[in-house]
């Protein structure tokens, strides 16, 4: 839909960094709590996308020492999770030859998805190929389960049995605009704005695709939940156009506000700008030891409740015990 | 909050073994299934919430999408391209509701009484009289109004024909159109699959000559050929182009449509519609579709309309072959037509002048032999019950391609009991009813729906609506 204005994406879906920190802290310390309460972090997804929650464990607190007792990951660490599986996400992607549209559709659903829940809840593997199935089915480039299961051998099954809880958490928003469009739409703009000749023409070509490699890398921070798509595209042009150096781009920006009528002063834009530059400076991806820290954790605070642990029909819940199945879940991926 | 019957249960996610309504149900009282189609089943249903006892949900139930592939792509596609709109003549979408047990979804929206077939047909069947000028011209006007919302959204409805044309009944909104079904609409920049790769058939009296001729891409015009023919069926009670369906082939090439067509309207020629040179079908030509059968255009003798006349006018531009002259939703509203006497109104059932005979048009027949699942009880069917009856066959409420033959239903028969389902709603990432137990309609945050916005505060308990999960810790039983 052409009107980003009355979209759901703009009216629910762009935060403040405030508001960012808080759900991210929210969703941590509930994951916490469970883990004190009941040993385990993981809400088991079944075969009919419905949810079963870790039970409580009387005891839990204290009959573990504090050694073995399962550490929760901090904030940092799952933002660590989100990042690393956000560059998994685009791997995925780029081995099925996925338009860019589908990759931002899909990244966009992840970040929303970890809004409402902690990767310490559900698994990123499962969440990740999941937001891509579903990013397929409407952007009308319908891929089955099974296929894109097939493609990076994993069990499709599990896709779809996270479908539900997937469009859930979207809370049914699935039109959501990414800033590729917006960055087509800019240079057939700054098309007529220099006035452009065939070499200048040239240039914007370029400077396009300098822009989409720009708007790649945004789309890996947190910025596509706290600035809308037009913003975005702007911030990747403007760092494209200090590579290309095709025009006057403070000059184009006092345009398009004055075409506008744009509440917006320069300044305000400008700010904007240089904001979603600083979250793409700050981006970290996590080092291979830091994943390795953070899986082992991770994978202590599944250790009571996987669900091919049959045991837990019987209760018998050994702090001590793990399943050679829950090994394998770890940030490890065909 | 707001269900007085919710159970203690709020932990029952969904479980098979459990007999207990399902907490979404609750908020229901079911009626009966008004339709039925390719999708899935339509349910009528009654909301039991004290703020809105007794008001009338429309619920399409999705079945899975066939091939094992999960949530039905139609359904996805039909509620997000609805969560991104709302305006008052375009249904609307009150809650998604999620039924582990098959992994279907229920859409329930606000229930609308009558669609234009139902008008037409009641007018048709009984006593011939036509339909009143002021009630067609409100009825078009709306329908336009709509049209021109949707498409200046970039979003082409592409099923448009007098089925999924709803008419709200007694009540606030009474006469008000409301386009439904939007399982086949596209947003223009989406890449668009001709009809047949979806597997859906569709009626093709309302398809435009364009896309009968093999054009690939759509445009808005395509909703604009379908309004003009449901214009000259409101005026005339008939179907303006009711061509025999070929069904040999996944798509095959309508011929009978098109002549069906070309009869009325004459042949087109190149240089009206300059671009049919380039259409598959008529470049090849080979069922001799150039060949000029007929010369001289009788639309005015069809519909009975003075070729001078205002309605006349803004139909044939309605009707205009080449797609890109063809008149467009915004231009339509602006036509001459609804500047004279009578004026077009809101509520288009009833005229505004005084002495006009409203028509008392019939309620949806209900089969009430039904469970939410679509599945019929054992419950031996139970006598019409008196004053209530209505007869006639399973309406095609909310764009339903099939009726059945006609039969006596009746309506008031007590509610079956429905199969367990999991009560989710949108407001809520997270699980059963713990923390909201009502299930809150969706909130959009935006100025655009003051009205709906209030009514979720009523039921939207204290710090809830933020989307987070609840805190639960129990397992399911």
């Amino acid at each position: 839909m052409a009107d980003f204005q009355t979209s759901t994406h703009r009216a629910k879906w762009i935060f403040t960094p405030q508001q960012l920190v808080e759900k991210h802290k929210v969703t941590n310390q509930r994951a916490k709590q469970m883990l004190e309460k009941c040993g385990t972090t993981r809400i088991e997804v079944d075969v009919d996308g419905s949810l079963s929650y870790p039970e409580t464990q009387a005891n839990a607190a204290d009959n573990a020492d504090k050694h073995s007792r399962p550490k929760p990951l901090s904030v940092d660490e799952e933002q660590f999770m989100r990042v690393y599986y956000e560059y998994k996400l685009r791997e995925v992607c780029s081995a099925f030859y996925f338009p860019h549209k589908i990759q931002a559709t899909a990244l966009i659903y992840f970040k929303r998805f970890y809004l409402q829940w902690s990767v310490m809840e559900h698994d990123p593997k499962h969440v990740m190929l999941t937001c891509i199935y579903a990013a397929c089915k409407i952007e009308e480039n319908h891929v089955s389960a099974e296929e894109l299961g097939k493609g990076i051998s994993q069990d499709h099954q599990m896709i779809l049995n996270y479908e539900m809880i997937v469009l859930q958490s979207l809370e049914f928003d699935l039109i959501v605009y990414a800033p590729y469009r917006s960055v087509e739409g800019f240079i057939n703009d700054m098309e007529e704005f220099c006035h452009a000749t065939d070499d200048q023409i040239q240039m914007l070509k370029d400077m396009q695709a300098t822009a989409i490699t720009e708007v790649d890398k945004i789309l890996f921070t947190d910025a596509p939940l706290l600035f809308p798509p037009g913003q975005l595209a702007l911030a990747a042009l403007r760092i494209a156009n200090e590579m290309h150096q095709v025009l006057d781009f403070e000059r184009y920006l006092r345009n398009i506000l004055s075409r506008q009528n744009s509440v917006h002063t320069i300044s305000n834009l400008t700010e904007s700008l240089d904001a979603i530059d600083s979250w793409v400076k700050k981006y970290k991806f996590p080092t291979e030891k830091d994943m390795k820290h953070i899986n082992r954790k991770l994978k202590s605070c599944w250790g009571h409740s996987s669900h091919d642990d049959k045991k837990r029909e019987k209760k018998s819940k050994h702090k001590s015990h793990k399943s050679s199945n829950e090994m394998q879940n770890g940030p490890t991926l065909a | 909050m707001g269900d007085g019957n919710a159970t203690t249960n709020n932990r029952s996610v969904s479980n098979s073994n459990n007999n207990e309504k399902p907490e979404w149900l609750q908020q229901y009282n079911l009626i009966g299934k008004i339709g039925e189609g390719t999708y899935g089943l339509v349910f009528l249903a009654k909301t039991k919430s004290p703020a809105n006892r007794g008001k009338s949900i429309a619920i399409k139930k999705f079945k899975q999408s066939k091939d094992g592939d999960g949530v039905s792509p139609t359904a996805i596609r039909e509620i997000m391209l609805l969560r991104e709109i709302s305006h008052e003549n375009v249904v609307k979408l009150v809650n998604v509701h999620i039924n582990h047990a098959d992994m279907s979804l229920y859409l329930a929206f606000d229930y609308a009484e009558h669609d234009l077939y139902e008008i037409i047909r009641h007018h048709r069947d009984k006593g011939s009289h036509c339909i009143n000028q002021y009630t067609v011209k409100s009825l078009l006007w709306q329908l336009l109004n709509g049209l021109n919302y949707l498409h200046s959204n970039w979003i082409i409805h592409r099923d448009l024909k007098p089925s999924n044309i709803l008419v709200m009944g007694e009540g606030d909104e009474h006469g008000v159109v409301k386009i439904a079904d939007f399982g086949l609409a596209r947003i223009y920049q989406a890449p668009l699959k001709p009809l047949s790769d979806n597997g859906v058939v569709v009626t093709i009296w309302y398809r435009a000559p364009e896309l009968l001729l093999g054009a690939k891409h759509y445009t808005s015009a395509v909703d604009m050929w379908a309004v003009g023919c449901i214009f000259a069926e409101l005026l005339t009670l008939k179907p303006l182009f009711q061509g025999a369906e070929a069904k040999s082939t996944p798509n095959p090439f309508q011929l009978d449509q098109l002549d069906k067509i070309f009869k009325v309207l004459g042949h087109p020629t190149l240089e009206k519609w300059p671009t049919l040179a380039n259409l598959p079908h008529w470049q090849s030509d080979l069922q001799h579709i150039q060949g000029h059968k007929y010369e001289n255009t009788g639309l005015h003798n069809v519909v009975h309309l003075s070729p001078k006349s205002a309605p006349y006018d803004l139909l044939s531009k309605m009707l205009e072959y080449d797609p890109r002259k063809r008149i467009t939703a915004a231009q339509a509203l602006e036509h001459e037509y609804f500047r004279i006497e009578p004026l077009p109104g809101r509520n288009a059932l009833v005229p505004s002048q005084p002495g006009e005979k409203v028509i008392n048009y019939p309620t949806r027949p209900v089969d009430t032999n039904t469970d939410f699942e679509g599945t019929t009880s054992l419950q031996p069917p139970q006598p019409v019950s008196s004053g209530n009856a209505v007869s006639g066959g399973m309406p095609g409420g909310h764009g339903v391609a099939n009726r059945s033959a006609s039969r006596p239903m009746q309506i008031g028969m007590p509610r079956m009991q429905p199969q367990v389902m999991a009560t989710y709603n949108m407001a809520q990432a997270g699980m059963g009813g713990a923390m909201n137990p009502a299930g809150i309609p969706m909130p959009r945050g935006v100025a655009a729906q003051p009205h709906q916005q209030q009514h979720l505060r009523r039921k939207d308990p204290p710090g809830m609506g933020s989307g987070y999960p609840p805190q639960q810790k129990s397992r399911r039983q």
